[in-house]
C-alpha cells in the first residue's frame, strides 16, 4: 500500500491554504491506518490495484462538460471536481458557504476502513456546507464531472444541511470521462421534520470513484435515497444513514450495471440509533461481462431502540460467465419489539419469462433486454416525479 | 409479556446438570507448549515418527500465525503457556474391554446419560468415550468388526489404520487452515477414528461423548470420518465439563471424507459448561468442522444444537467438489447469561449440480450475543449449483443481541442462490391466540419456541432429538418447550 501513499498521500502534495492543520491532522492519521487492503473486512471484495498502478498528474485539465437533463433544475457544476462558486444563482432558502475549520477539526473517518475520508480531509481543495430551508420545488443538481485529460485526484468535500420542516430534492450526476481519482466525502443532517430526496446517477470511465455519504435523520425526518449506478473501473460509495431521533425514517434505492472490466461496490449501513424508527432498503446488481459487483448492506439496531423495523432486499442478476456478485446483507440487532429480516438472491433471467416473450414474436435478445430493463427498472418505481422516473429508466434503457 | 421474561429467566438459570467434577487420578503434562510437549505427547501416544514429525510441522506453522479476530465475539487472552496438554485418568493397563475400565469413569458417563457397559446394547448406539485427552472405551467394536466398519479411538487408528490415517489426516482440514485447527494439529490428543468400507451401511448410529474433567487443561480433539463409495453413516457428538470458575479451551478439528454417493450425517450437541450468570468460568469452544464431498454424488449433512461453552466460534463446512454433490446445515444456537456465539457454515460449490441446504435458528436470552456467520461460494465452474438460506433469530429480553453475517458470492450465471434472515421476538398476537386456545403462557411460549427450532429437531437422530429436546428444557423451559 504504500504505493498509494508516495503517489497521494506524501506530504509534498498537501495543499497548503488556511487549513493546514486540519490536514496535517488527517495526513496522519492516514499514515497511521494506511490504506485498506483485501484482509480489512470492509474491502475484502475490492481491491486497489488499478489506482496504485496508476499516476497521477497535478496539471489542470479541460472542461468538463455538463449533463444535459429533461428536467428544470438548479445546477451546481463541479467541473473536474471544483466548483466555481461565483455568479451562483441560487434560489431562496439555499445558501452555500465554506466548512469551518472548527467542523472540521472534529471530523473523525475511523480507521484503515475509513481510509479515503482522511484521504480526503488531507487533500480537499473546497469544503462547501450547503443549507437548505423551506420547501424547495426545483430539483438541486450537483453535476461532477470529469474531462477526458483529468489525470489528476480531487476531493470535493460537501455539508448538506436540511433545517426543520425543509423539503428538497438534490440531484447528484457524475459523468467520468478521465483517469484519475475522485474522492467525494458527504456530511447530511436533516433536522426535525425535514424530507430529503437524494439520488446518485454516476457513470465513471477509467477513474476511481470513490464516496463516502453520511447522513443523519432526526425527529420524524425521511431521507430516502436512489442510486443508479452505470458501471466504472473501481467505484466504491459507501453511504451510512444514523436514524438518531424517533419517528425518523431511511428508504434506499439502487441499481447498479457493471459490464467489462467494471467494479462497482456499494455498501451501505442503516444505523436505527433509537426506538421507533423505520427503514426500508432494496437494491440490485446487473453483472454482465467480466464486470464485479459487491453489495454490502448492514443494518444495526442499537441497544433500546426497541419497536424499530427495517427490511432489506436485495436481488441480483449474474449474466455471464466472467462476470462475479458479492452479496453480504448484514443484521446487528440488540434491541426487542424489532422486527428485521433481509432477503438475498443471486440468478439469472427467468427461462419460462424468455419463452413467454419468444411465443410472442419477440426475438431473443430483445426479450432479454426486455426483461433486464424490467429488472433493473423496479427500485425506481416509486419516484414520485415522472420526468425523473422516467429519465432513469431511459438511461438503464440506452445500457440494456 | 413481562412475566413470561422473568419466567423465562428463572428456568434459564437452573444450574448447569452435567457440572460435576469426577475426583479420579490424573495422568498429565506439564503446562506449557513447546517442541518438548509436543514429543511428550506422541511418546506418551506411542505414535510413529511421521506423525510426531506432522504435529511438528503444524506446531512451527502455528506460530507464524495470529489469533483470528474477525469474528463477532469478545475473546479474553487465552494464555495457550499455561494449559496443560495432556491429561488422562490414570490406568494400570490399557483396558481391553469395558469390563476392566475403572468403575468411576463408568459411573461419570451414566451420569451424563452416556450408558457405557452393558446395558448400552439395549440403547444400540455404539459409543466411543473421551475423557479429557483419551478415549476411555468404545462400544459394540465387536459387531462394528463383522460390518467391516472401524470405529475406534484416534490413538488407536494410529497404530492398527496407520496407512488410512496418514491418507486422509490434514485431506480436509490442513494444518495450515487457521489458527486454532494449526494448534489442535500439534497437540491433539485423541478422538474418534471411523471408516464405512464400499457400499456399507453402519449398522448402528456412532457417537462420540466428550468430557473434559481435569483442571487447568484443554482438550484438542480430532475426528476423522472415511466413508468410502456408497456408504451410509450417522455419528453423533456430545460433550459436557464440570463447573469451574476459570475458562477452559478446546479446540477441535472434525475432518469428514464423502466418497462417491456416500452419505455422512454428522450430529452435534453441544453442553459445555457455559459460564455462571455472571459469566464466570466456562468453555471456550473453537473448533474446525468440515466436509468435503469429494467425489460425485456425495452427501454431508450437519446438524448442530449449541446450547454450552461461554464463547462458541465454529462453522461446520461442506466443500461440495464431486458433480452432484450436496451439503446440509441444519442449527440451533441458544446463548444466554453472557455466551457468545459466533457460528454459522460455509457451503464451497465445485461442482456441477450441487446444491446445498442450510437452516439456522438462533435464540438470545440474558446478556448474551448470538450471530450467524454464513458462506456460500458459487465457483466458476460449479453450473447448475443451488442454495438455499433461512437464518432466524429470536430475541428473548432486551439486552440480548441477535446477528447474521451472511456471505454470498456466486460467479457462475447458471447457478441460484436464495438467502433470507429474519429477527424477531415472539409475537404478542402468537401468545395471545395460543392463549385463547386454552394454554398458559408458559406452554404457549414453549410450544412457538419448539415451533421455531422444529425445522432442525427434526434432522436429528431420534436419540438425540431427545437429549437435544431436554436440553433445550434446561436452558429455557418457560419459554421453550
Amino acid at each position: 500500500m504504500s504505493a498509494l501513499i508516495d503517489s497521494l498521500a506524501t506530504e509534498a502534495r498537501l495543499p497548503a491554504d488556511d487549513h493546514a492543520e486540519v490536514r496535517r491532522r488527517a495526513h496522519k492519521a492516514l499514515l497511521k491506518h494506511g490504506f485498506p487492503d483485501l484482509k480489512t473486512e470492509a474491502w475484502k471484495y475490492t481491491s486497489l490495484r488499478v489506482l496504485e498502478k496508476r499516476a497521477f498528474s497535478d496539471q489542470r485539465p479541460g472542461l468538463s462538460s455538463l449533463p444535459e437533463l429533461p428536467f428544470a433544475a438548479t445546477v451546481l457544476h463541479f467541473d473536474n471536481g471544483i466548483l466555481d462558486a461565483t455568479d451562483l444563482n441560487l434560489p431562496a432558502g439555499v445558501s452555500l458557504q465554506p466548512q469551518t475549520d472548527e467542523k472540521l477539526a472534529a471530523v473523525d473517518h475511523g480507521d484503515r476502513a475509513g481510509a479515503f475520508g482522511w484521504l480526503n480531509l488531507a487533500r480537499f481543495e473546497q469544503a462547501w456546507q450547503l443549507r437548505i430551508e423551506g420547501q424547495q420545488e426545483q430539483p438541486l443538481v450537483l453535476a461532477i464531472s470529469t474531462a477526458e485529460d483529468f489525470h489528476g485526484d480531487v476531493h470535493p468535500r460537501l455539508a448538506i444541511e436540511l433545517a426543520a420542516g425543509a423539503t428538497a430534492q438534490i440531484i447528484e450526476v457524475h459523468e467520468d470521462r478521465g483517469e484519475g481519482l475522485v474522492n467525494i466525502v458527504q456530511d447530511i443532517a436533516l433536522e426535525r421534520g425535514a424530507n430529503l430526496h437524494h439520488l446518485v446517477s454516476r457513470h465513471s470511465a477509467q477513474s476511481a470513484w470513490i464516496q463516502r455519504s453520511e447522513a443523519k435523520v432526526a425527529r420524524d425526518a425521511d431521507y430516502r435515497f436512489h442510486a443508479l449506478d452505470r458501471g466504472g473501473r473501481l467505484t466504491r460509495h459507501d453511504l451510512a444513514v444514523t436514524l438518531t431521533e424517533s419517528g425518523a425514517q431511511a428508504e434506499i434505492d439502487g441499481t447498479v450495471l457493471v459490464n467489462d472490466r467494471q467494479h462497482v461496490d456499494f455498501h451501505t449501513a442503516i444505523e436505527h440509533e433509537v426506538g421507533h424508527t423505520n427503514s426500508r432498503e432494496s437494491f440490485r446488481i446487473l453483472a454482465d461481462g467480466s464486470g464485479v459487483g459487491v453489495f454490502n448492506g448492514r443494518i444495526h439496531i442499537h441497544r433500546g431502540a426497541d419497536d424499530s423495523h427495517s427490511d432489506l432486499n436485495t436481488a441480483n442478476l449474474l449474466l455471464s460467465e466472467s462476470a462475479r456478485i458479492n452479496a453480504k446483507p448484514e443484521l446487528e440487532i440488540y434491541a426487542e419489539e424489532v422486527t428485521a429480516s433481509h432477503g438475498a438472491t443471486i440468478g439469472q433471467l427467468d427461462d419460462q419469462a424468455l419463452f413467454y416473450l419468444r411465443t410472442r414474436g419477440i426475438p431473443a435478445d430483445q426479450a432479454s433486454a426486455l426483461l433486464k430493463q424490467g429488472f433493473a427498472a423496479a427500485p425506481f418505481e416509486n419516484i414520485e416525479s415522472e420526468s425523473i422516473r422516467n429519465w432513469l429508466i431511459g438511461e438503464l434503457g440506452q445500457l440494456l | 409479556m413481562n412475566q413470561t421474561v422473568e419466567q423465562v429467566n428463572q428456568v434459564i438459570q437452573q444450574r448447569y446438570k452435567a457440572g460435576f467434577y469426577t475426583d479420579i487420578e490424573s495422568d498429565r503434562v506439564r503446562a506449557g507448549l513447546d517442541e518438548e510437549i509436543i514429543a511428550m505427547i506422541s511418546a506418551k501416544k506411542e505414535e510413529p515418527t511421521w506423525m510426531l514429525e506432522w504435529r511438528l510441522k503444524a506446531f512451527h506453522h502455528w506460530q507464524t500465525m495470529r489469533e483470528p479476530n474477525w469474528a463477532h465475539l469478545k475473546v479474553p487472552a487465552i494464555d495457550l503457556q499455561k494449559i496443560h496438554y495432556y491429561a488422562a485418568p490414570k490406568q494400570k493397563n490399557r483396558p481391553k474391554s469395558l469390563d476392566e475400565v475403572d468403575p468411576k469413569l463408568l459411573e461419570t458417563f451414566d451420569k451424563l446419560g452416556v450408558p457405557l457397559h452393558e446395558r448400552a446394547r439395549l440403547a444400540g448406539v455404539a459409543v466411543d468415550a473421551v475423557f479429557d485427552s483419551v478415549s476411555v472405551g468404545t462400544t459394540f467394536q465387536k459387531e462394528l468388526k463383522e460390518a467391516g466398519v472401524i470405529f475406534c479411538s484416534f490413538s488407536e487408528a494410529v497404530k492398527d489404520h496407520p496407512e488410512l490415517v496418514r491418507e486422509y489426516l490434514g485431506s480436509v482440514v490442513p494444518y495450515s487452515d487457521n489458527y486454532f485447527a494449526a494448534l489442535n494439529s500439534a497437540v491433539f490428543s485423541d478422538g474418534s477414528f471411523v471408516y464405512i468400507p464400499a457400499n456399507t451401511r453402519c449398522p448402528m448410529e456412532l457417537s462420540t461423548y466428550f468430557r473434559i474433567n481435569a483442571r487447568d487443561t484443554g482438550q484438542f480433539e480430532r475426528t476423522l470420518i472415511i466413508a468410502e463409495p456408497g456408504a451410509e453413516v450417522s455419528y453423533l457428538e456430545g460433550c459436557t465439563a464440570p463447573m469451574r470458575d476459570e475458562n477452559q479451551l478446546h479446540a477441535a478439528v472434525v475432518e469428514l471424507v464423502a466418497r462417491k454417493k456416500a452419505k455422512i450425517k454428522y450430529s452435534t450437541v453441544q453442553n459445555w459448561y457455559p459460564g455462571d450468570e455472571n459469566g464466570k468460568g466456562g468453555i471456550y469452544n473453537f473448533v474446525t468442522k468440515r466436509g468435503d464431498c469429494r467425489e460425485d454424488d456425495a452427501r454431508i449433512s450437519w446438524t448442530q444444537v449449541e446450547t454450552g461453552s461461554a464463547i462458541t466460534w465454529k462453522y461446520p463446512s461442506c466443500i461440495l467438489r464431486g458433480d452432484r454433490s450436496a451439503g446440509e446445515f441444519y442449527s440451533v444456537a441458544l446463548t444466554h447469561n453472557h455466551q457468545q456465539a459466533d457460528t454459522g457454515t460455509k457451503m464451497i460449490h465445485l461442482g456441477k449440480d450441487t446444491t446445498s441446504k442450510i437452516i439456522s435458528k438462533g435464540i438470545s436470552a440474558g446478556k448474551s450475543n448470538n450471530s450467524y456467520r454464513g458462506l456460500v461460494r458459487i465457483a466458476k465452474r460449479a453450473a447448475n449449483a443451488r442454495n438455499y438460506t433461512q437464518c432466524d433469530s429470536l430475541l428473548i429480553g432486551k439486552t440480548c443481541g441477535a446477528h447474521t453475517f451472511p456471505y454470498i458470492e456466486s460467479a457462475n450465471p447458471t447457478a441460484k442462490v436464495e438467502h433470507e434472515a429474519t429477527t424477531s421476538r415472539i409475537g404478542e398476537d402468537q401468545l395471545f391466540y395460543c392463549r385463547t386456545r386454552g394454554l398458559d403462557e408458559e406452554d404457549a411460549v414453549a410450544m412457538i419456541v419448539d415451533g421455531f427450532c422444529k425445522e432442525v429437531f427434526k434432522e436429528l437422530p431420534m436419540e438425540f432429538a431427545v437429549e437435544a429436546k431436554a436440553l433445550l428444557e434446561i436452558s429455557l423451559e418457560g419459554a421453550v418447550g
